[in-house]
């Protein structure tokens, strides 16, 4: 049967029981998703405060999504995120200080300062850092499959990107690439419904955009992307497809942008509407009450957790204001590799 | 190792290093439009299907930006992809990945990406504006990519060899017109020749001719011609454009006093202006004269032939331009 785009849970099996799941996971997922809204809180004060060098880019309402998909790899998967996926970074065991001087353009950042703000990753987690032109890491993501594939090593790629990026070019042809050629790739679509202030309905006619995957003959899946599980469980079942090597998929989470494109940016141009209703459906919120609901967590655990992950975002940014600048006297080197 | 062939062609000297560096390093692999089952739209791997199977030789929709892209983050992860680009014409589709991606990722993360990018480039073969452009220096202005430009069979094996092994992303651009025009005398040895190496092909007296790709050829058979006339030219194959061995010009330079930069791409910001620069910089007091450029027009490449002939630097032009040099 061809593949075809569906809205609802991927597969025809109910989604496991709360309680039938790895609780220990469970309670990993919801310590990293509070810890990105923390950190990401706190860089919004730097912002404001005037600790940063340029705009900060937030996460905020994209945790479910981030550490949603990261959560189903191993850690010698590979992972191309974009400015969205502090999540999915520090789920791979980015520090939260690094980021912050990637932020500041401090000699600590992963770039030592060459690049900042979002551009940061760190080949050691098999993180890629990607360029500002997203989704140039579509095509850079077909490559890392394609090497895993290569020498028969059971690794896949995922690979995140927006909804503004399924327009470009690069797009299209990494999925092109990945689905001939059968590449272990997930590639997950965060819809925000926003590209910068374009509304979704300038960016595509689709009904949705993983029904961009029947045309690549791949399976492709809309899920709520401000519910960590239905994240999960979709992303799971396409990286078990690229493991077993039955090439690519496509995962959509809707979720709104819920901050400006970044920092400076008011977002004055999105409709009211969508704020009072995704204001409602915050996904850490969200998460939280399912694991107080099946007594997975409780109240103390979710107050450990809160104040816990407020004390490491404010160290990070202790440590990281106090960082040292790069030293420009090298500037030079590494232009070409040796 | 030499190769097996008597008298390779520039082609064969192309695609006799590709399958050397093939067997010698498992992680390299072809990647492009046409290069397996085709064997390339000029041939460079035919037969590299058979040898070296699906895995190795990957044919790829019509995909610039997308192949490019996979090279890279192959290349990221430790393979060294060799990409083809049908025609140098197209590259520009993959502009983006090579200048974001490729030319600065070492430089900004300190993570290697050797990918080598073949493409045929060049004029003369009449195949007009969108088939025939020499595209060095779209890239030469940008930091972290090498760019390797042979003008004889021998330098096209050994250059190409370097290229593959070589850490930093590298643009080979083949001169399609020479593929098939020019034989080296005997076999062609495979061993690598550095990049950043400029060569004296044609020692001389009175000017240096600074060139490159099939500016060598014909530059070395206009300066047999002069010579009849009694006007001696040095004759300086660059080889690679970046890194640039400037060393190798300017003693050129410093002897000749004169200089005269040939290529075939369009005159205007093209790669002679940098030699040009480069050489009052470095040689001012050596210099009896104005450096003079020989390049194309700044037009597009024409079909027709007279057309094209009116914009690419022919041999009388050049010896003209010399001449006058070397006598003034």
């Amino acid at each position: 049967m061809a593949p075809r785009s569906r809205r609802k849970a991927p597969t025809n099996n109910v989604a496991p029981k709360i309680t039938d799941r790895d609780p220990q996971l469970l309670r990993r997922i919801y310590e990293v998703m509070v810890l990105t809204r923390a950190v990401e809180d706190r860089m919004v004060a730097m912002y404001r405060g005037g600790d940063l060098l340029g705009s900060f880019y937030s996460g905020h309402w994209h945790e479910a999504i981030s550490v949603g998909s990261a959560s189903t790899l191993r850690p010698d998967d590979y992972l191309a995120p974009i400015h969205r996926d502090l999540g999915a970074h520090l789920w791979r065991g980015m520090e939260p200080w690094q980021v912050m001087a990637s932020f500041m353009g401090k000699a600590t950042s992963p770039t030592g300062g060459r690049d900042g703000t979002l551009h940061y990753g760190r080949l050691d987690l098999n993180i890629y850092n990607l360029p500002s032109h997203i989704p140039a890491n579509f095509p850079v993501a077909t490559g890392m499959a394609f090497a895993a594939k290569y020498r028969d090593e059971d690794r896949v790629c995922l690979a995140f990107c927006g909804d503004g990026s399924t327009s470009r070019a690069d797009f299209h042809e990494a999925l092109t690439l990945a689905s001939v050629l059968k590449l272990p790739n997930i590639f997950v679509i965060e819809n925000n419904q926003y590209a910068y202030s374009t509304p979704l309905r300038m960016t595509s006619n689709s009904e949705t955009l993983s029904a961009k995957a029947v045309a690549y003959g791949i399976p492709g899946v809309t899920v709520d992307g401000t519910d960590a599980l239905a994240v999960h469980d979709a992303v799971a079942e396409a990286v078990a497809r690229a493991r077993a090597g039955d090439g690519p998929s496509i995962v959509e989470g809707i979720t709104m942008r819920m901050h400006g494109h970044a920092e400076h940016d008011p977002a004055d141009y999105v409709l009211k509407e969508l704020y009072e209703e995704y204001a409602k459906k915050d996904p850490v919120e969200l998460y939280e009450n399912v694991l107080l609901k099946a007594g997975v967590i409780d109240d103390d655990t979710v107050k450990q957790v809160r104040e816990e992950t407020r004390q490491v975002a404010i160290a990070a940014r202790r440590k990281s204001l106090a960082d040292p600048m790069p030293d420009p006297s090298n500037i030079e080197d590494g232009v070409y590799a040796d | 190792m030499p190769t097996k062939n008597e008298n390779p062609t520039y082609l064969d000297a192309v695609s006799a290093a590709l399958d050397a560096e093939m067997e010698r390093d498992p992680d390299v692999f072809l990647i492009g439009e046409d290069v397996g089952q085709f064997g390339g739209a000029f041939k460079v791997t035919k037969g590299f299907l058979d040898k070296f199977g699906p895995r190795r030789v990957v044919d790829t929709p019509i995909a610039e930006t997308g192949f490019t892209g996979l090279a890279a983050g192959a290349a990221l992860v430790g393979l060294r992809p060799v990409v083809e680009f049908q025609f140098a014409d197209f590259i520009s589709c993959a502009f983006d990945p090579i200048i974001n991606v490729l030319a600065r990722h070492h430089w900004r993360t300190g993570d290697a990406m050797p990918v080598t990018m073949r493409a045929p480039f060049g004029a003369r073969l009449r195949a007009g504006p969108t088939h025939s452009q020499s595209v060095e220096s779209y890239f030469a202005h940008v930091p972290g990519l090498k760019i390797v430009m042979p003008g004889t069979p021998e330098d096209a094996a050994g250059l190409l060899i370097s290229a593959i092994r070589d850490n930093s992303p590298t643009l080979y651009l083949e001169n399609k017109y020479l593929y098939r025009r020019l034989r080296a005398a005997g076999p062609l040895s495979l061993d690598p020749i550095p990049l950043g190496q400029a060569k004296v092909v044609r020692e001389g007296r009175d000017v240096t001719l600074v060139t490159y790709s099939a500016g060598v050829s014909q530059g070395v058979e206009v300066a047999e011609e002069l010579d009849k006339d009694g006007i001696s030219v040095e004759v300086v194959d660059l080889r690679t454009l970046v890194p640039l061995d400037v060393e190798t010009i300017v003693n050129s330079v410093r002897k000749t006093s004169r200089a005269v930069v040939l290529h075939e791409a369009a005159k205007r910001l093209g790669y002679g202006a940098e030699i040009a620069a480069t050489i009052q910089e470095e040689c001012f007091w050596h210099l009896d004269q104005p450096v003079v450029r020989i390049a194309a027009k700044n037009t597009p490449t024409p079909t027709s032939p007279p057309l094209e002939d009116a914009v690419i630097p022919q041999p009388a032009e050049i010896a003209e331009t010399l001449r006058k040099v070397a006598r003034a």
